[in-house]
């Protein structure tokens, strides 16, 4: 596993559950903030946190889903990857 | 045999003597002559309804004219009409006068950036009878249909006021709804007026509705006016022949009009397996009486309650927390996400406006509990005494996470439907409360568990929800149903004699109760029904696609206990591709809502279909949720469902 497939696994997810195709072109860049330009809802988050525990079989800390750590395609590549269980199964 | 939860909430003796059910208990039994003590008001109430209607009538006191006898004309559940000889107006009953209340809110209604506007009572009156005496200057009268695309804000409350204080039918859906599934809504009641909001909040962008307002103008040819809600925002100034709700206002004096107990109020919009959803019509007498009894006996609410219920205007539980005003509580509203903009903002806003009954749904109280957030460490919830959640069953260990993670108050999981208007199981200020459970049947209705063959199930045995006696809330007819054949057809086929809601329950002999889920192929996705019919309509449209069919599968980590499943048959040589697949939950999204998305779509050689060539999304629900399927010997193609099976819960689409 790489960044990139962490990238790669949200986008798919966006796509196949919020913009159905359209996730890579609304969002214009890594760093670009989920909450204030309406790629993903708070609701939405819970969803993706739970795809991104099966799909990398992790556990995320309940206390760690804050804007600081999900709020962008580039803070959610750098939490996942830095999460001990990823670096476990990579 | 099913187990049940252990007793989470006890109510307090003191109160529980002090409740408006108490005051009513006492009422009734002084009628009758006889104590009406524990349980025993409940059995007069559902074996003597005629007098249970009659004293309920007399306590609650509505402002009416005409005789309060007979309570009801015919036995007959479908055609039976409760108190014929009654004159009354819904909307002049809601905003009755209620001294202690005049200058207190009535309505609190805030959005997600923080605008607010708060109504008193008395301000509210006048502006309904204002926006009303403007829309009769208009043209309208009693028995014209309005209708509305709403935000949940304080406009829409007086605007659907203003519409029922004259007698015309009010009929709304909120902004996220597909232009498509409006029209098919709507076009069939012949609307004069469209109230429409100029744009909506989703998630801290405003989206504009103009586009979708020209649409309906267009496609509802029977459309006379539009008149605009939500002033300035965002849209341009409207066109010179749109006015404002304030620009309707004509001030002056106003004799409300009473009339027929069953004079339509609100058409709601029920999705059934086939076809197009069907418009049911409410009376004013019978909404307005179904609601004061919840209101007053079960919810015991009062003037010194506010009430938050999470809902939008196109839910019967917008209609239903409207009538709570006539209790003298105020309603607080809240537009937009839940989650906006922080993700504790709803709570936050319980919190700030002092809500004492709030409503909700399994749905957003699993989303709080998954973001790990504990209200009660972040908000003093003083004034909080009930919560109320509806939409979907409330799971056993939700009741726990409410008493440690909220507060120590009952959770009253309530249940019933569009169809009634109103509920079948509800709250009860005298009992307590188990996990998993709504501690009371409505009083006055009949509610049983039936088997397959009719019988009527032991307690704590699942079976078919009905209600064996007639109630008031009944609708009073569908609407292109002359003859009433569709409307005997969506409740009286399953058994004879008796309404058969399409639900599965367990009934208990303490009152409790357990609604364990749909019984017919209706989807319930985080708590939005919703006809497989609306889905598959738009999916057997596309080019390769032979037919399709959507069914619910349990999921426990989804938000509200399940997901969306849609399976599709493919044409000869057609694979179902990703982009196909994308392509086909855009569509959905844009042409019915966000909440008819799948969560999964999967191909499958065939559908199961009956002996009878009847499809059976039954079959095909219980394989994909790896249940036994009750009806596989009745199918004509049983190898089928091995490839629904497949679909492993969760796995991602």
């Amino acid at each position: 596993m790489t960044d990139a497939n962490v990238r790669q696994v949200v986008i798919d997810w966006l796509d196949d559950n919020v913009h159905f195709g359209e996730a890579e072109s609304l969002i214009t860049d890594d760093e670009m903030s989920f909450l204030d330009h309406g790629i993903l809802t708070s609701l939405g988050f819970v969803q993706l946190i739970v795809h991104l525990e099966d799909t990398f079989r992790i556990k995320l800390e309940r206390k760690d889903l804050t804007r600081e750590n999900f709020d962008s395609l580039a803070k959610i590549v750098k939490y996942v990857t830095a999460h001990p269980g990823y670096r476990a199964t990579a | 045999m099913i187990a049940r939860g252990p007793v989470v909430w006890t109510p307090d003796p003191a109160a529980a003597r002090n409740c408006r059910l108490a005051a009513f208990r006492a009422f009734a039994a002084a009628r009758v002559g006889r104590p009406l003590d524990g349980d025993d008001l409940d059995t007069w109430a559902r074996t003597e309804w005629r007098d249970f209607w009659t004293a309920f009538l007399a306590w609650a006191d509505p402002l009416r004219d005409g005789a309060d006898s007979p309570a009801c004309n015919g036995d007959e559940i479908a055609t039976a009409r409760f108190f014929p000889g009654l004159r009354l107006n819904y909307a002049e009953n809601v905003l009755r006068e209620i001294p202690e209340a005049e200058d207190r809110p009535a309505v609190i209604a805030a959005d997600e950036t923080g605008a607010r506007v708060e109504l008193t009572r008395r301000e509210l009156r006048r502006r309904v009878i204002a926006t009303a005496r403007g829309l009769r200057r208009l043209g309208l009268v009693p028995g014209d249909r309005v209708v509305a695309v709403a935000n949940h804000d304080a406009d829409t409350i007086v605007a659907a006021l203003a519409t029922t204080a004259l007698g015309a039918t009010w009929s709304s859906v909120a902004p996220d709804l597909g232009t498509e599934a409006v029209l098919a809504r709507f076009a069939p009641l012949a609307p004069r007026l469209l109230f429409a909001s100029r744009g909506t909040q989703q998630h801290g962008r405003v989206v504009d509705l103009e586009e979708r307002v020209s649409a309906l103008r267009a496609g509802l040819p029977s459309l006379e006016q539009v008149v605009r809600l939500g002033r300035g925002e965002p849209a341009p100034p409207a066109p010179g022949d749109e006015p404002d709700l304030p620009a309707l206002a004509d001030e002056g004096d106003w004799s409300w009009p009473r009339l027929p107990f069953d004079h339509p109020l609100f058409i709601l919009f029920s999705s059934g397996t086939t076809g197009p959803p069907k418009g049911i019509v409410h009376g004013a007498g019978g909404t307005l009486l179904e609601h004061l009894k919840e209101h007053l006996l079960h919810e015991d609410l009062g003037p010194a309650d506010r009430l938050l219920f999470q809902t939008t205007a196109g839910w019967m539980m917008w209609n239903w927390q409207l009538s709570a005003l006539a209790t003298g509580a105020a309603i607080v509203l809240r537009e937009g996400s839940v989650s906006f903009p922080e993700p504790d903002s709803l709570w936050r806003f319980v919190y700030e406006e002092r809500v004492s009954v709030f409503g909700t749904s399994p749905a957003f109280l699993r989303y709080t509990e998954e973001i790990g957030l504990v209200p009660r460490d972040r908000f003093v919830l003083e004034r909080l005494r009930v919560i109320q959640s509806t939409g979907s069953a409330l799971a056993e260990e939700q009741f726990e996470w409410v008493r440690d993670s909220v507060k120590p108050i009952p959770v009253h999981s309530i249940s019933g439907g569009t169809d009634i208007v109103g509920c079948f199981v509800l709250g009860h200020p005298e009992r307590s409360v188990r996990a998993g459970e709504s501690p009371s049947l409505s009083l006055g209705l009949d509610v049983r568990a039936l088997d397959p063959a009719g019988t009527r199930c032991a307690p704590g045995d699942a079976g078919e929800l009905v209600c064996a006696n007639p109630f008031p809330s009944l609708p009073v007819g569908l609407v292109n149903d002359p003859d009433g054949v569709r409307f005997r057809r969506a409740y009286f086929e399953g058994f004879p004699e008796v309404w058969t809601h399409g639900d599965h329950a367990v009934f208990f002999d303490d009152g409790g109760a357990r609604i364990l889920g749909r019984s017919d192929g209706i989807l319930n996705v985080r708590g939005v029904r919703i006809g497989p019919a609306e889905i598959t309509r738009i999916v057997d449209r596309f080019e390769g696609v032979r037919e399709s069919m959507a069914i619910e599968q349990r999921a426990p980590r989804e938000p509200g206990g399940s997901r969306l499943v849609l399976l599709v048959v493919m044409a000869e040589n057609v694979a179902l591709e990703r982009p196909l697949v994308l392509k086909i939950k855009k569509t959905l999204r844009d042409e019915a809502s966000p909440n008819h998305v799948p969560a999964v779509v999967h191909a499958v050689a065939a559908l199961p279909v009956t002996r009878n060539g009847k499809r059976s999304e039954r079959a095909a629900r219980d394989a994909a949720n790896g249940d036994i399927v009750a009806n596989e010997s009745a199918l004509a193609n049983p190898e089928c469902l091995g490839a629904i099976r497949e679909i492993a819960p969760e796995r991602p689409g």
